[in-house]
């Protein structure tokens, strides 16, 4: 490993998941510290048992039913965002341990072939997605409302997704190859391995990995915090 | 222009007092994303960005950054965190005294923030800052000018009963029929508003169910509560809490007022910081009781108009009293019709929040009670039954200048006129 | 003795229900200079405890107060 990549891929991954954990820990005693108000802020009708309220809860912070009655647009390209952003991470998981069940049923080549199609469907949704976002930032209301932190998040956003894609698509390395990095990290030992260190997708990774260490020791200082807050607020709405 | 520094501490310091875990969710989480956007009837009649609910929050959410967040204070321009200045707080004035507190914006919001909520926030700061609404706070001031006077009106309060029981008497046919005014041990005491309209009406329906009732001296409207100022709101609603406490009442009726449903249902134990030793319910939750209990009885649909039925949102989405009113007007009514949309997601009639009683926004709510008048014209109704004054009073003027050619009734009045039908045939 | 009362300025508040008749005087006393006086006809008997109190906690003064029929009358003086 070169230094430059020993410290964004290395060095400041460690930094980036102990800022965000230690951040989103913060936040939630930050948030736990300060007393409610005893007002029942809740909204009517609301669920009469403590698992109606549950179901409620969930169905409002996944799908969020009210939106998509007055914005169409805005709902389908947020839960498309967020779906996808959901698929992805779930198939990152593939770069800790092989998906043995998919490997068992599709085999080698099999497994290969789901992971490019649904891993680039996805870098490409989230891509549209985010362009939608972005695009509208800059009609009004939503401009004028907008703060710079909404523009950073989506550059960030958008640039660990690019860079992602260039990996899937234009990336001549293994999904083997990837993991051993992954694995390198977990035993404190951040290394790319011969195939890795030689290929051009080297940069496309490290470029990657930097952004989302931005955006991860970002995340708790962010709106992105929404994250867990959605399921405290929406929780309010039946009290 | 910056606030002088004391003001800016002062105000600092109160909106620290005013934090609470609900409006930390609230100011940490919106992701801007504008779907409100359409939820606001203001916003969407008027299409300024100030009337957008997020935006409206955002002004706060500004200020919080700046002083009571980490990285706001390390690099505010990323939120726009902003210092206390004269034309934030002339902003922010803008924003929040038109607000009607309708919470459609919450019901819509895929976080359910209230928006109400952290304005009530700047109401406070804006009252500190000496730029509190001026006429709330004159009709907040002689609230509890009359609660300190109560003897002094008293006698007048009584005298005008006197007329008020008289037309009962006759209305009803019995010469002993009361207005029975601090009765003690009474089930109920009944707050009404300032005016015979809603003191009549009621006294017919608890003659005719046979309640043992009482009227309140005092007026359910809060004016402290509009205004944002919480002192000023519980002075103003202690008055009624004290007089039931003295009475020993079972229950407090609220009348049709919105705001007042709230105010006593979720606000006034919590300013006060104590539990009521009785009941508080709503007059449509009375007379639909009675109505089950076959206390009264209806005069079946002598209604022939088509009648639609406006949820005022203080008593539908931010009280929960849906079925009542449609059960009662349908007992009554030969063609009801319902809004579109109604219930919960029922547009405000755009006067709620103390927007009625500020002369500077009277062309601004009957502009943007357009969709109001759009939803009354939709269902062909020629009478609009609301159980709220606020609303009442804005869809007359909406009736006046939009040529809607429609009444407007109550439901007391509804209720009380079917029950009189019988007598005034025979 | 009503005729004595030199009135500035007269407001017809009748048919209007609360808030509206202190909104409507509130809003027309800064018509009037100090010390005018402005003689308003309500309706609304809830008027009759509502307007005092207004004028007491604006520091204004109400005069004279008289009921004919439906109709209130109040005689208001400008005070500050």
């Amino acid at each position: 490993m070169d230094w430059f990549s020993f410290l964004v891929a290395g060095v400041m991954v460690y930094l980036a998941v102990f800022v965000f954990i230690t951040g989103m820990l913060y936040q939630i005693y930050r948030w736990l510290s300060v007393p409610k108000t005893n007002v029942r802020l809740g909204i009517f009708p609301k669920p009469k048992s403590k698992t109606a309220r549950l179901l409620k809860l969930a169905k409002d912070s996944f799908i969020f039913p009210q939106a998509f009655e007055i914005d169409r647009k805005m709902w389908f390209f947020a839960i498309l965002f967020h779906f996808a952003l959901l698929a992805v991470f779930i198939g990152h998981l593939r770069l800790i341990q092989e998906f043995s069940f998919l490997f068992n049923i599709l085999g080698n080549k099999g497994v290969e072939r789901f992971a490019f199609i649904s891993g680039g469907s996805m870098g490409i949704i989230l891509t549209v997605a985010l362009l939608y976002y972005f695009s509208r930032r800059f009609k009004s209301p939503y401009k004028d409302l907008s703060v710079p932190e909404d523009y950073l998040l989506l550059i960030l956003l958008m640039l660990v997704v690019t860079m992602g894609n260039h990996m899937r698509f234009f990336g001549d390395v293994r999904v083997a190859d990837y993991r051993e990095y992954v694995h390198s990290l977990f035993v404190f030992k951040p290394a790319f391995n011969l195939g890795l260190s030689v290929s051009l997708s080297k940069y496309s990774l490290v470029a990657h990995v930097f952004f989302a260490n931005l955006l991860f020791i970002y995340f708790p200082f962010s709106k992105l915090v929404h994250a867990i807050g959605t399921f405290a607020a929406n929780l309010i709405r039946s009290e | 222009m910056t606030v002088d520094k004391q003001t800016e501490e002062k105000l600092i310091a109160l909106l620290k007092q005013k934090i609470n875990r609900q409006l930390l969710y609230y100011l940490d989480i919106c992701a801007r994303c504008a779907i409100c956007r359409d939820a606001c009837h203001q916003y969407v009649a008027t299409k300024d960005v100030h009337y957008l609910p997020a935006y409206r929050a955002e002004l706060i959410r500004r200020i919080y950054k700046k002083y009571f967040t980490r990285t706001g204070r390390i690099i505010p321009s990323l939120y726009e965190g902003k210092e206390i200045t004269d034309d934030l707080l002339d902003e922010l004035y803008k924003v929040t005294y038109a607000c009607t507190g309708c919470r459609r914006c919450m019901f819509y919001c895929p976080f359910s923030i209230d928006t109400t909520w952290v304005l009530s926030v700047a109401k406070t700061i804006l009252i500190a800052a000496g730029k509190g609404s001026p006429i709330l706070t004159e009709l907040a001031d002689a609230a509890i000018e009359k609660g300190k006077n109560i003897d002094l009106f008293k006698g007048i309060m009584l005298d005008i009963l006197k007329d008020t029981e008289r037309k009962l008497q006759e209305k009803v046919g019995d010469p002993k029929a009361t207005i029975p005014v601090e009765k003690e041990d009474s089930n109920l005491l009944y707050v009404a508003l300032s005016g015979e309209h809603t003191i009549l009406p009621a006294a017919i329906i608890f003659h005719q169910a046979k309640e043992n009732w009482t009227l309140s001296l005092f007026e359910a409207s809060n004016y402290g509560y509009f205004l944002g100022d919480t002192a000023k709101a519980k002075t103003i609603a202690q008055r009624i809490v004290d007089e039931a406490k003295r009475l020993k009442v079972k229950e407090v009726v609220v009348t049709e007022c919105g705001h007042a449903h709230r105010v006593f249902k979720f606000f006034y134990e919590s300013w006060a910081k104590e539990k009521y030793p009785f009941q508080v319910s709503s007059i449509l939750e009375i007379i639909h009781r009675y109505l089950k209990e076959g206390r009264i009885n209806l005069n079946s649909k002598y209604i022939k108009e088509p009648v639609t039925y406006h949820d005022p949102c203080q008593i539908g989405r931010n009280y929960g009293v849906f079925a009542e009113p449609r059960d009662i007007i349908s007992q009554v009514s030969a063609d009801f019709r319902e809004m579109n949309p109604q219930r919960e997601k029922n547009w405000c009639c755009g006067a709620g929040g103390g927007v009625v009683a500020q002369p500077d926004l009277d062309e601004f709510r009957i502009k943007t009670g357009e969709l109001k008048v759009k939803q009354i014209r939709q269902t062909g109704a020629k009478i609009v039954v609301s159980p709220c004054e606020n609303c009442r009073l804005q869809i007359e003027t909406l009736n006046e200048k939009y040529n809607l050619g429609i009444r407007i009734s109550s439901i007391m009045d509804l209720v009380a006129y079917s029950l009189l039908i019988p007598r005034e045939q025979s | 003795m009503a005729e004595e009362i030199k009135v500035d300025l007269e407001l017809n508040l009748k048919g209007l229900l609360c808030p509206l008749p202190m909104v409507r005087v509130s809003q027309n006393i800064k018509n009037v200079p100090v010390g005018g006086i402005i003689k308003a006809t309500a309706t609304d008997p809830g008027s009759l405890a509502d307007i005092p109190s207004w004028a007491k906690s604006t520091g204004n003064e109400i005069l004279k107060s008289e009921r004919i029929g439906p109709e209130i009358i109040f005689y208001i003086k400008r005070i500050k």
